[in-house]
């Protein structure tokens, strides 16, 4: 199972990285970025997982004294869960970007956006 | 004593306290940040005080209650704390310069600043790897914001392009990180140095990945085109906060990151670095537009220091002080430049002629040129000194080689910028002033001052900004409102009076040179008396230029040496470029030495191969294999000083370009600084061969052809000073030539050289000099007969001309003397045969000179023409006067000297100085007795000739037997232009510009190679993270396919 | 002392001088099948020259060109020993050796150059600017000769150097170091102002070169020296190169010789321009005396 998670993780990322490198629309590429960024929390997640183990959460089922052993680590699920939170940040900035940038320049192409250059 | 943990606290608080207030309290929002952002740095700047003065112990900080690496913690010690310093000064400084733009954004635009500042100082602070990911997104998001800020409607692309590039940066991050936990079990930095992240089985490309994560944050070449556009559209006070604090507190980031990795990925970060730092210098070399260009510069920097991280473990103790050195420098000189950026309107690098008005602001602007070139004495110099000496301890000379060739181009960009600054035409309205904004310009200045200060203490060398000449060159600085004949008195006084304090501890070599530069420059100074009004400028680049040389003389060790040495580039740099059309040369001038200068460098940290204080005394011990190299590296970069053949193509120009009294000089006193090296050079190291060739004599043959070309150019030029210059060319080669010999007498003709050069050429330069001010030219076929009506100064020329010209009785024939007695005993007899060739051929531009300058045919707008003024005279006459004594007694000094040589050759004196006559081993020389002789023929004739045409009267000048023709015009009839005409149809295939061709060549091909190459910087986002992923599959596989 | 001694070598000089190149013009004019002119045709000249009283002169440094001129020929003279072993007639050479003749050289040609250049008159410049061209090439090879002499024996001083060629006709340096003596020799031929190198002078196309403007009692002053100069020139040759001279009858016949050879070469062949003759100098005498000085 987890190697399945780990690839589709790794597929999602490239896709999107070809995605942000080929296209010029630049809400496509800020959607081709929303799409690596969940490849990578997928990856995130696949690493943490061991197999036959519970969710860490502490509680009846799993005991303090033996949860060492049966739970999976949580550390990177926490990551994951701030990998999230900073990924909508920068999404929602690269929206308020592609929002001005249409109204400096209407349109949404970024080969147009090249004042700047050498 | 507060936690540092509340830097933290207190700036986000603040930022969410912002955000509770309402709208229209504009002005407590900005209180709140200002006060906000002080605390943070009184709190960092607290520890550091205790850190740095009380000897504290690095803290560590624990959050949530316990130990990691079950949760975070923070260090702070004496780098961080200073770091953090950094970070909420130049945020404080920020917020001041943008006062206007944060009120007109409001209370969300502090917000976001102060969020920026509490970010870079997490990523300072944090141990933690997912917690240091997050600072740097806080940072990348707070940066998005703040280029927002910018009033160029550009700023949003270049936004955007960061953007998408740090997407790409925090997915290669996440990505490496968690396998780097998988494989450690760790997040924390240090425990995942302990596990040794290399060991497990895909721990290294884990590893390598954030690795590549974090210096992609650093613009590293080629993944940098998104850093640039930011530099130039944002705000310049942001663009100051990007570099300074940005810049630093990822290097320091990068710095722990490769704790983890350990030293062998060291080697990659000093490549990465390297590249970075000489490409971005090259493609700066191109830039027009100043704050692209302080953002090629920034990368530069920013490449060096992670240069100087990837040899941290060859620094050793030393790399903090390196690498800070070099950080603070450049954070501090780039804030400050992006700041006096703010202050000009327009963009164009010539457009900062506008700060010619303010001479604080150009004082400002000279501040933080020199701190990002490391000259003495700020912190860069130093850190340049530690590091080219631990490079060249351990080997690594490519590398040292690769930084020395950078910097010389950065400070080739550098200082033509400041050129356009002195020189540019001056736009009306070109400063956009606001007293605030200056300000904090200017407290830059100050920290760079103190930085300097500060470094100097920690450097074990000596604090330069302790040594007295120095200190009096910058007593200069405030005093500069005064009118200058009083600053030119106390600049006289201080000369003599250091000589007159100074002169029992000199031997007599010394003697000889701090006599010619001291008080021989303060009778060129007594020319400057001439001068009206203030001279801005002038006095604090002249007592530099003395400083450098004072400290020179009495330079025990090599970096006392090297520092003088640069001290006195540098202010003669200053002089030379005060001439009103000299920029280009003052800047191939700077150049030039500069490169001499790390050459120079080079061959000291060769020298030395580690040892802390070396002597110079130490360079006769240097060993094989460097001994060949140290000497010549050392001898080149004197020779680039003493303008030999093929590093001459400075001097025309500069020299002839120069002011009045400057031209004597940087002529007569400062080319022989570089004497004065070889002549050290020369008596510890003395002979050397590489691969079997002896140095001293490609030295030899050098002088000679030095000597013959300057000679030869000499004669084919119109401008009279240029003609002079020439000449210097041709008589250091001499002077060189006598050095190369490497006998008795060789070395005591060159000090001849010294003496007879000092003084007739700076009396030549200034009799031209008086004439060129009143003629309005320097092309001598303009002028003409003046000989009545500036007779002093025409006999100041005629004995300069004769002392040149070697002919008895004047001293000039005292050095052909010693020459002939000399190459007696030389070992090469080759060489002389163009020395030869060259001795004659002086005669036909010292003639040429004087005829058509002052015989020949007066024009008439000439014929009002009045002798030059009292005091540029003066001290022609001082030099007529020193010359005839010279001339019959050159004993006086030159004995002493002998005696001084005499050890170095086996204790034998080289001449016999008994009674009148000078003695050699070969011949013998009476200079009284031929004054004499010649002196009483000479009276009779003329008496008699006097008395025979007793009643003959001057006629007028069109008096002449002219084949039964009337001459048409003065112009017509004066003899003066293209003098040597059937000379250049014989010989004048020797003067092919071939030097200068190859030059020019050179630093065409190397801008053209900018121009060409930096169009990679497309412009397009996307374009750009093709760069970054082609950077890191590129670096993975030299690195990992190497590994 | 040695005053009377020095002004006795003066006034022997000064008239054989005088003879000599009168001589010498008038066999020139012979091989030209011309009578030539009286043999005191120089005395008559300069007596003239001198009883001329002017109102003219141009300047201080037109007073001092022949001035400057002949102190240098005088200077040179008494700088060198005239006589081997003679201490009488070997001068004020005290005050200096080789080096010391050498340079003296320069200082009447400097001097001249100086004064006939206030004259303001073009041809002069134009005279010296070529004498001065030639005399940078047409020196190399005597300079490169007087360094391969100075080694071959050893010594700067004059008077050794003559001593060190004593013992017979052998032991001359001409026999000795015959390549110095070639480039000196040719070297000599570019100083004597004669053909091939008289362009200086150059007495068709301007009149008369640097003493253009010279008339009357300069002009006398400077034929004085023109009857001393090349005597003071050929001492020093003679000195260097062919043993030196013993005795008066001696020196007289060895400056006549020497000064021939100039005279022969003269009237053989036509005139040099500037840049052939330093071309000249520098293909044909200037390898002669490399080689001088690199086999010493």
């Amino acid at each position: 199972m987890d190697w399945i998670a780990m690839a589709t993780g790794f597929i999602l990322i490239l896709m999107g990285l070809y995605g942000a490198l080929t296209n010029r629309n630049i809400l496509r590429i800020i959607v081709s970025f929303s799409v690596a960024n969940t490849g990578v929390n997928l990856v995130l997640v696949a690493v943490g997982y061991m197999r036959g183990r519970t969710a860490p959460i502490l509680d009846e089922a799993v005991p303090m004294a033996d949860a060492v052993t049966r739970i999976i680590d949580p550390l990177p699920q926490a990551l994951v869960l701030t990998a999230i939170v900073i990924g909508l940040g920068v999404t929602a900035l690269m929206l308020t970007y592609a929002y001005k940038l249409y109204e400096e320049k209407g349109t949404l192409d970024i080969s147009k956006c090249r004042d700047l250059k050498w | 004593m507060v936690s540092p943990l509340y830097i933290i606290a207190v700036g986000l608080g603040a930022a969410f306290l912002l955000g509770l207030l309402p709208e229209k309290w504009q002005r407590a929002a900005y209180g709140v940040t200002l006060l906000a952002l002080a605390l943070m740095g009184w709190i960092a700047g607290s520890w550091l005080w205790a850190f740095a003065l009380q000897g504290a112990a690095p803290v560590e900080i624990f959050t949530a209650g316990t130990q990691p690496p079950f949760a975070i913690n923070f260090r702070v010690g004496l780098a961080e704390a200073s770091l953090a310093l950094l970070m909420a000064l130049t945020g404080l400084h920020a917020a001041l310069y943008m006062r206007d733009t944060l009120f007109k954004q409001g209370r969300r635009a502090m917000a976001v600043l102060l969020i920026f500042v509490m970010a870079t100082c997490g990523v300072i602070f944090t141990r933690d790897l997912f917690n240091l990911f997050v600072f740097m997104e806080l940072v990348v998001i707070s940066t998005g914001g703040l280029v927002l800020l910018s009033a160029d409607r550009r700023a949003l692309g270049a936004g955007l392009k960061y953007l998408i590039v740090s997407q790409l940066v925090s997915i290669l991050m996440l990505v490496g990180m968690v396998f780097a936990y998988h494989a450690t079990g760790t997040l924390n930095i240090d425990g995942m140095a302990a596990a040794q992240v290399d060991l497990f089985k895909g721990g290294a490309l884990a590893f390598f990945l954030m690795l590549m994560a974090v210096l992609a944050e650093l613009k590293p070449f080629p993944a940098n085109g998104w850093g640039l556009d930011i530099y130039e559209s944002a705000h310049p006070a942001f663009a100051a906060l990007f570099s300074a604090a940005t810049g630093a507190a990822t290097v320091y980031a990068a710095d722990k990151l490769l704790l983890i990795g350990g030293a062998q990925w060291l080697p990659l970060a000093s490549a990465i670095g390297i590249v970075t730092f000489v490409v971005a210098n090259i493609f700066a070399l191109v830039q027009d537009n100043d704050r692209r260009l302080l953002g090629y510069s920034s990368i530069a920097q920013v490449g060096l220091i992670l240069t100087v991280i990837g040899q941290r473990d060859l620094l050793g103790e030393q790399y903090y002080f390196v690498a800070g050195g070099i950080l603070l420098a450049h954070a501090v000189a780039k804030a400050g430049l992006f700041w006096l950026s703010g202050l000009v309107a327009a963009r164009g690098l010539g457009d900062w002629a506008a700060l010619r008005g303010h001479p604080v602001l150009v004082f400002a602007f000279v501040t933080f040129i020199a701190l990002l070139v490391g000259l003495p004495p700020f912190p860069g110099f130093y850190a340049k000194w530690e590091l080219a000496h631990a490079l060249a301890a351990n080997g690594q000379l490519w590398l040292l080689g690769l930084i020395l060739f950078g910097a010389l181009l950065e400070a080739a960009y550098l200082f033509r910028w400041f050129g356009y600054v002195l020189k540019r035409e001056q736009p009306q309205t070109g400063l956009l002033l606001q007293a605030i904004k200056e300000d904090v310009a200017l407290s830059a200045v100050v920290v760079a001052w103190l930085l300097a200060y500060l470094w100097g203490e920690l450097s074990g060398q000596g604090n330069l900004l302790q040594a007295i000449p120095l200190l009096f060159a910058l007593l200069f600085l405030p005093l500069d409102w005064l009118p200058a004949k009083l600053k030119n008195g106390l600049a006289v006084a201080g000369l003599v009076g250091w000589f007159y304090l100074h002169y029992p501890s000199y031997d007599a070599l010394q003697l000889i040179f701090a006599a010619v530069m001291l008080p021989g420059g303060a009778i060129i100074l007594l020319a400057s008396f001439q001068t009206q009004q203030r001279r801005v400028g002038f006095y604090p680049a002249a007592m530099l230029m003395f400083a450098g040389l004072a400290m020179l003389i009495e330079a025990k060790t090599s970096f006392a040496f090297f520092a003088a040495w640069e001290l006195l580039t540098v202010g003669s740099y200053f002089l030379i470029l005060r001439g009103k059309h000299s920029e280009p040369h003052a800047l191939s001038y700077i150049v030039f030495s500069l490169g001499g200068a790390f050459l120079m460098l080079a061959g000291f940290a060769l020298a030395a191969q580690g040892v802390p204080d070396f002597k110079i005394a130490a360079l006769a011990q240097v060993a094989e294999p460097f001994a060949p190299w140290v000497f010549a590296l050392l001898a080149i970069g004197f020779m680039t000083k003493t303008a030999a053949v093929g590093v001459h193509i400075w001097l025309p120009g500069a020299h002839a370009e120069a002011e009045t009294d400057v031209s004597p000089l940087v002529s007569g006193i400062l080319l022989k600084a570089g004497l004065f090296g070889l002549f050290v050079l020369l008596m510890t190291m003395g002979k050397q061969q590489l691969y079997g060739v002896e140095l001293t004599h490609v030295m030899l043959w050098i002088g000679a052809i030095s000597a013959l070309i300057g000679n030869l150019l000499a004669i084919f030029q119109e401008d009279a000073k240029r003609l002079l210059a020439y000449s210097s060319i041709g008589q250091m080669g001499y002077a060189l030539f006598g050095l190369a010999m490497m006998n008795h007498l060789g070395w005591l003709m060159a000090l001849m050289f010294v003496i007879n050069h000092y003084i007739y050429k700076s009396m030549l330069f200034l009799s031209v000099g008086g004439v060129a001010k009143r003629t309005g030219t320097r092309d001598m076929y303009r002028m003409g007969g003046l000989i009545t009506l500036m007779p002093l100064s025409f006999i100041a020329t005629m004995i300069g001309i004769i002392a040149v010209s070697g002919v008895p009785p004047l001293s000039g024939f005292g050095g052909r003397w010693i020459f002939y007695n000399a190459i007696m005993t030389a070992e090469y007899r080759l060489p002389m045969v163009i020395i030869f060739l060259a001795g004659p051929i002086a005669f036909l531009y010292l003639f040429r000179l004087i005829h058509t300058i002052f015989l020949g045919q007066l024009k008439d707008e000439l014929r009002t023409v009045k002798e030059a003024p009292f005091w540029i005279v003066l001290p022609q006459m001082i030099f007529v006067v020193a010359l005839l004594v010279f001339a019959l007694v050159p004993g006086m000094a030159l004995r002493h000297v002998d005696a001084y040589l005499a050890p170095f050759f086996g204790g034998q004196s080289g001449l016999d100085w008994a009674g009148l006559t000078i003695t050699s081993e070969f011949g013998y020389w009476s200079p009284v007795s031929i004054m004499l002789v010649i002196g009483v023929i000479f009276a009779t004739l003329f008496a008699w000739l006097l008395f025979v045409n007793r009643r003959a009267q001057p006629v007028k000048q069109f008096n002449i037997v002219f084949a039964g023709e009337r001459p048409f015009r003065p112009e017509t009839t004066h003899f003066a232009w293209n003098f040597f005409a059937p000379y250049r149809k014989a010989l004048g295939f020797l003067t092919q510009p071939l030097v200068t061709i190859f030059w020019e060549t050179l630093t065409e091909l190397l801008h053209s190679a900018a121009d060409i190459l930096r169009r990679m910087y497309t412009g397009n986002g996307q374009t750009y993270a093709i760069h970054l992923l082609a950077f890191v599959i590129i670096v993975y596989l030299l690195w990992m396919g190497g590994l | 002392m040695r005053i009377p001694w020095a002004l006795l070598t003066l006034f022997i000089v000064i008239n054989y001088g005088l003879l000599m190149t009168a001589l010498v013009q008038k066999i020139g004019a012979r091989v030209g099948r011309r009578h030539g002119i009286p043999i005191w045709q120089n005395y008559i000249d300069m007596l003239k020259n001198y009883a001329l009283r002017t109102s003219i002169t141009h300047g201080v440094m037109f007073y001092l060109g022949p001035v400057f001129r002949l102190s240098g020929g005088v200077g040179l003279l008494l700088f060198v020993p005239s006589i081997y072993g003679s201490e009488m007639f070997a001068n004020f050479s005290f005050a200096g050796d080789l080096i010391l003749a050498l340079y003296f050289v320069f200082f009447g040609t400097l001097g001249m150059a100086l004064g006939a250049a206030e004259s303001g008159h073009p041809y002069s410049a134009i005279g010296i600017t070529r004498g001065l061209s030639q005399m940078t090439a047409a020196e190399l090879p005597f300079a490169l000769a007087v360094f391969a002499v100075a080694l071959q024996y050893q010594t700067l001083s004059v008077t050794e150097i003559v001593a060190a060629q004593q013992g017979g006709v052998l032991h001359w340096t001409l026999f000795t170091n015959p390549l110095a003596v070639a480039a000196a020799m040719m070297s000599f031929l570019g100083s004597m102002m004669r053909p091939p190198f008289d362009v200086v002078l150059a007495p068709q196309e301007i009149p008369i070169g640097p003493p253009t403007e010279y008339h009357s009692s300069f002009l006398a002053m400077m034929q004085t020296n023109r009857a001393l100069f090349p005597v003071a020139k050929i001492v020093v040759y003679m000195n260097l190169f062919f043993g030196g001279a013993g005795s008066w009858p001696e020196f007289f016949l060895k400056v006549f010789l020497i000064y021939m050879v100039s005279a022969f070469v003269g009237v053989v062949f036509p005139r040099f321009r500037v840049e052939q003759s330093i071309r000249w100098f520098l293909i044909w005498a200037v390898p002669l005396g490399i080689l001088a000085v690199v086999l010493v």
